[in-house]
């Protein structure tokens, strides 16, 4: 849909195991109380990056949110509804990977 | 036509001790005892060129060297007989209709390493299999062929039949040896192989049933009779199993660098509906499709590995013109993500993004740019993993897209089939 933005959640083991279920929460509730509607919250397969678990990416903005706490989903969902990306959650992923993971986003697999 | 493994005349019926004495059977293992040259199986099979007939094609002298040559105050072999491979039977056959040979193998192969104590690991499905095994057993051992003082000597060799579970892991030489300390099927990191620390921490053989099966007939024969059958890169013989889809289904033995379209249309008869073939998966469903124009490529292993699959396992999937490629790779795809043992993040993110990937270019949905996108998930999670099932869940999805890329295409556009 043109114009609609998705935050995506890895739901792989690592980044289960570190909160991504629970963050997926916080986000959509934070969503849902700041009344904004045109950000689809989905859950995502993988996007290989275990070691900095639990991961978050924004599509299409190609924002990746690496080693996500529970204490950072303000500044995400502010981040969301307009203001400064969270610069200290980025950059943690190798170019290549997250080249590799936009493009099969761009690919239209989500 | 000459065989290894197989008697001249096959029948369905279990071989009797003295119908496998009659052949030879037992003959390599006393010839052994006597000159008490447990060395000799190691050298024969080594000169012999034997590879694993499970799907690795590991050379089996080699692991017999290394299992021989660990330094342990005890050690292990496993029979591995889980065939857990779809549509493979052909270790079934033999230890259903064979059981003396494989015993003799075992026991060949523990007098060769020092093993004291040894597994048949062996599919919990397979009754008749069990049951045969038992029996022959018992024979066995009151022949003094297995057990304690074997044939009057000085080695000893215990023997115990194990039921193994049958997920697709659980075929895995590691993720056999958990089973049978008493865990779950999930692989182990390597190295340490199983030759260095094995079963219980112990240096440990673990060899397919029809690989061990071939070791009494190469001590027997000698390794120059063995390397009579197949060609020089890949000496000996393979068991082929073929399925419901062609006319003649069943389990063919064949020298190896026999030509493909032999076995399909000499042996198996063609396929079953006079169809033409479309495609072929030569080697069970971890291997790579190969298009139509292979059919004369030969049985072995560089020729099948230079047509870009390789033998595996040695059971035949054959795909009729008129089938859609697209169903096919979903098919096997949606096998890897359902069997991945989920131990390793990378297993589970490239065995789903394979399963979505197909199912939305199935459904039509995305871009020609998502058929670009498998052999990038397949180079990044490529060598990750503790076991091969990451290399496994790519070949027949990669080559499916590689050499029909026209179904695929087709799915994109119209979100069906192609028309047959």
């Amino acid at each position: 849909m043109e114009g609609r933005r998705y935050l995506l959640v890895c739901r792989n083991i690592d980044c289960r195991g570190r909160g991504s279920d629970e963050l997926m929460a916080a986000i959509k509730k934070g969503l849902d109380e700041r009344g904004v509607e045109d950000i689809e919250v989905k859950e995502y397969m993988c996007f290989g990056a275990c070691h900095e678990a639990p991961n978050i990416v924004l599509h299409p903005s190609r924002h990746w949110y690496a080693a996500v706490k529970p204490g950072d989903v303000k500044a995400i969902l502010d981040h969301l509804c307009g203001g400064p990306a969270v610069e200290r959650l980025m950059n943690k992923i190798d170019p290549t990977h997250r080249e590799f993971i936009f493009q099969l986003l761009d690919a239209g697999l989500f | 036509m000459d065989t290894i493994l197989f008697p001249a005349r096959q029948s369905t019926a279990k071989e009797s001790l003295a119908a496998y004495r009659g052949r030879g059977g037992y003959e390599a293992l006393s010839a052994i005892v006597d000159a008490q040259a447990p060395a000799r199986v190691i050298e024969e099979v080594q000169a012999a060129g034997l590879r694993g007939r499970g799907g690795a094609a590991f050379p089996t002298g080699t692991k017999l060297e290394l299992t021989a040559k660990a330094q342990a105050e005890q050690k292990f072999v496993v029979a591995n007989g889980g065939e857990d491979e779809p549509g493979s039977f052909k270790d079934r056959i033999l230890m259903e209709h064979h059981p003396h040979l494989i015993l003799e193998g075992v026991t060949l192969c523990a007098l060769a390493v020092g093993a004291t104590k040894g597994y048949l690991y062996v599919n919990r499905t397979y009754a008749a299999a069990q049951a045969s095994l038992a029996a022959a057993m018992q024979e066995a051992a009151g022949k003094a062929y297995l057990g304690r003082g074997i044939l009057g000597s000085a080695f000893s060799f215990e023997l115990e039949l194990f039921r193994a579970p049958t997920p697709y892991v659980a075929g895995e030489d590691t993720a056999a040896l958990e089973v049978l300390e008493g865990k779950d099927p999930v692989p182990r990191e390597k190295p340490p192989y199983p030759v260095q620390a094995g079963l219980f921490g112990k240096p440990t053989l673990v060899s397919n049933i029809e690989t061990m099966a071939n070791i009494p007939r190469i001590v027997l024969r000698g390794a120059a009779w063995f390397r009579g059958f197949g060609t020089a890169q890949s000496p000996g013989t393979m068991i082929f199993c073929l399925g419901e889809e062609v006319r003649r289904p069943g389990a063919y033995e064949l020298p190896l660098g026999t030509p493909l379209r032999q076995l399909i249309d000499g042996c198996g008869g063609g396929l079953r509906d006079g169809k033409a073939i479309k495609a072929i998966l030569p080697g069970g469903p971890s291997t790579a499709f190969l298009p139509a124009t292979c059919l004369d490529t030969p049985l072995d292993h560089q020729a099948m590995r230079d047509a870009g699959s390789i033998l595996g396992c040695g059971v035949m999937e054959l795909i009729p013109v008129g089938r859609c490629m697209l169903e096919e790779a979903l098919k096997h795809a949606g096998f890897f993500a359902a069997e991945s043992c989920g131990a390793c993040p990378a297993c589970r993110m490239e065995t789903s993004t394979f399963q979505t990937l197909l199912r939305q270019i199935k459904e039509g949905k995305g871009t020609p740019m998502l058929l670009d996108q498998f052999d990038k998930v397949a180079a990044f999670n490529r060598g990750k993993g503790r076991c091969s099932l990451i290399a496994m869940a790519a070949a027949p999805v990669l080559s499916a897209v590689r050499h029909f890329r026209g179904d695929f295409e087709h799915h994109l556009a119209h979100g069906t089939c192609p028309p047959g």
